[in-house]
């Protein structure tokens, strides 16, 4: 008798175990936050998802308030309105995000550019108060663009004369890696870190297929059912850049958000959204989120040019003006293509 | 006051020991059988990352509602074409008009966003997406 | 119900060692092995059993509801009060029941206690929440109450031998 109920509470014993295995995994939790003037959504599966996503939540809102341009207590701004060459000491995660913004406006050779601040100020786009400015005036403000105007020492920042810093470039894409930080310290197997259109997915699908990723049509920017195509993706980033965005019309024109380093004016060199992917590694996100401005702005050639030259660290779907969809050799088995789109495919290499 | 109890372990207990595990897993079971299908789609409604309301899409022809949040109103009503469990912003007060173009949602994931008034209407729930995406860049 | 005073102190007694075993069972974080709320491992539930067989019901109740009201006031969280009142009357009413059935021994009844325990605080929390979502912890807590249970019922039984051989006078 005595054997027969300790062979059950052992029976017992490994039931309890097994159902305690299997349980982590299947636990999820999604957050939906609005900071820095987009919509965020953490997904977090595993036995720790709840602290990671909330971890998530709070360090976007931290970000916000240390980048933010129209928050005059934030780090971006404190900077900016400094007297110039005067160091300002910076919390450090705005420095790093500043380090990567600096970094990747150099090997960019500037088509990404952190400085264009007084630029989209003048346009409008900081404060949505939308005018086309003087040529004069954006030839006078582009003297004091660059990276080479902003001198980053540690942790302490100044700035040439005139000269000031917009990380709205970059601030996702570093947000994003450190968000990936948080979930890869709290064992997180599974989720996706969406911050607008800045996705990051950790590992896979609940059923084991990969994260699919719809890349916005960009002649129907509203439509939660418009897609260019489907990205298939495990362990990746990815981040789309396009005039679609955020634009105005003056005088029967368009005007987008994106502005060329060298012009002052919206990017016009052809293409109507660039897509770039990486893997997720440390500081992909910010590299994706950066290039996908730059290869916005450099336009279709220089674009797959940089590409080629880059070692093949990072993969594009660049949508073009004339209804072409390009997808780099290294994308195409993950990605398909939408149907009745319009669009003409082709695989570049 | 009862007699004493029998102190040594009897069969009957297995019997007790084995309800509770035949318990465990007709919940497990039962649990399991839900996740398949998603359990039943919710409109979720959050404003400032709140969450303020939760209701089946199925409530809504009966009685529109209305959110006020960040100084700005939204009209969230049943969409007609697709028989009552897709939901969209009827009507914004708000200066981008982003939500009211957004159209229709009906499946789970979806959401309608409106960055002025800072209010999020979500999908959630319902079967799970086979050809829908997880997520939009862009 | 009229109490002499022996009985009224024997359960005052019994009450302040709830409690203490209450705070004892702190030292034993069980919730680390299985990582679930709720989990623990119930030894002031050994108490209840006791006081069952020695007392009856009626006691045994009046000693739970002691236990649950001084329980929240003295942890400062009268949420807590709502979960465990209904997993300590559930654990009541299950053993209760089970204790009459003269074919079950003391490890019996203790473990349906200890999973009628779960299923009340399951329960209290799906009120509160208003949301069905706890029910997805029950299964991993009623394995574990079955462990819990049965350690409590040991005690119990230890409890028991002794007695039958000192006697707690005026009670037999």
């Amino acid at each position: 008798m005595k054997h027969f109920a300790a062979a059950l509470l052992s029976a017992a014993m490994l039931l309890t175990l097994a159902a305690c295995g299997g349980d982590p995994d299947t636990a999820q939790e999604s957050i939906q936050a609005i900071a820095m003037d987009t919509v965020m959504v953490f997904t977090a599966y595993g036995q720790h998802s709840t602290a990671a996503a909330y971890a998530a939540e709070k360090l976007a809102y931290e970000t916000e308030a240390l980048l933010s341009r129209t928050d005059p207590e934030s780090d971006v701004s404190r900077l900016n309105s400094a007297p110039a060459d005067t160091p300002v000491e910076l919390d450090g995660r705005t420095a790093a995000a500043l380090e990567a913004a600096l970094a990747w406006s150099e090997r960019t050779d500037g088509a990404f550019d952190c400085t264009l601040a007084q630029v989209s100020s003048a346009w409008g786009f900081t404060e949505d108060t939308f005018c086309v400015p003087g040529q004069e005036e954006l030839a006078g403000l582009l003297e004091h663009t660059g990276f080479d105007q902003i001198t980053l020492n540690g942790t302490a920042a100044s700035h040439a004369p005139e000269a000031a810093v917009d990380l709205g470039g970059i601030a996702k894409g570093w947000l994003s890696d450190e968000i990936l930080k948080i979930f890869q310290k709290n064992q997180v197997p599974r989720g996706r870190i969406e911050l607008g259109g800045n996705i990051c997915v950790i590992g896979d699908r609940p059923d084991g297929s990969p994260w699919r990723i719809g890349i916005q049509d960009p002649a129907d920017p509203l439509s939660a059912d418009a897609f260019v195509g489907i990205l298939h993706l495990t362990d990746a980033y990815t981040v789309t850049s396009g005039g679609y965005q955020r634009y105005f019309e003056e005088d029967g024109k368009t005007y987008h958000h994106i502005i060329d380093p060298a012009t002052g004016y919206p990017a016009e060199n052809g293409l109507v959204s660039v897509t770039v992917e990486a893997d997720a590694v440390e500081g992909a996100g910010a590299m994706c989120d950066a290039l996908s401005t730059a290869l916005f702005v450099m336009g279709e050639e220089q674009a797959l040019e940089y590409w080629r030259s880059s070692g093949y660290e990072f993969e594009l779907v660049l949508v073009t003006e004339d209804g072409r969809v390009l997808v780099t050799e290294g994308l195409a088995d993950r990605f398909t293509a939408g149907e009745d789109t319009g669009y003409r495919y082709v695989t570049v290499s | 006051m009862l007699p004493f109890p029998e102190l040594r372990p009897t069969l009957w207990d297995g019997l007790v020991v084995l309800g509770v595990i035949l318990l465990a897993a007709v919940i497990l079971a039962s649990a399991w059988s839900r996740e398949e299908d998603g359990g039943a789609l919710a409109v979720v409604v959050s404003a400032d990352g709140e969450e303020i309301d939760r209701f089946p899409p199925g409530e809504l022809p009966d009685s529109p509602r209305i959110y006020e949040n960040n100084g700005y109103t939204l009209r969230l009503a049943a969409s007609p074409a697709s028989g009552g469990d897709g939901v969209r912003v009827e009507a914004a007060d708000c200066p981008t008009q982003d939500c009211v173009h957004t159209g229709v949602i009906s499946r789970g994931g979806q959401s309608i966003v409106c960055l002025p008034a800072r209010i999020i209407i979500r999908l959630e729930g319902g079967p799970p997406p086979e050809t829908a995406v997880d997520a939009v860049t862009g | 119900m009229r109490l002499t005073t022996r009985q009224l102190s024997l359960c005052a007694l019994l009450t302040a060692m709830a409690l203490g075993l209450g705070y004892l069972e702190n030292f034993f974080p069980l919730s680390l092995a299985v990582p679930v709320p709720g989990v623990k491992l119930g030894l002031a539930n050994i108490v209840t059993v006791f006081a069952l067989y020695a007392l009856g019901p009626g006691q045994a109740l009046l000693i739970l509801l002691s236990r649950c009201f001084l329980g929240s006031v003295f942890a400062g969280n009268l949420n807590a009060l709502f979960f465990s009142l209904l997993g300590g009357i559930s654990s009541m009413l299950v053993m209760a029941a089970l204790s009459r059935l003269r074919k079950l021994s003391v490890y019996g009844v203790s473990v349906g206690g200890a999973a009628a325990h779960n299923c009340g605080q399951i329960a209290a929390a799906v009120l509160t929440l208003g949301s069905a979502a706890p029910v997805y912890y029950l299964p991993v807590l009623l394995g574990v109450s079955l462990f819990t249970g049965a350690l409590t019922g040991l005690v119990a039984a230890c409890l028991f031998r002794a007695l039958s051989k000192t006697g707690l006078p005026g009670l037999r």
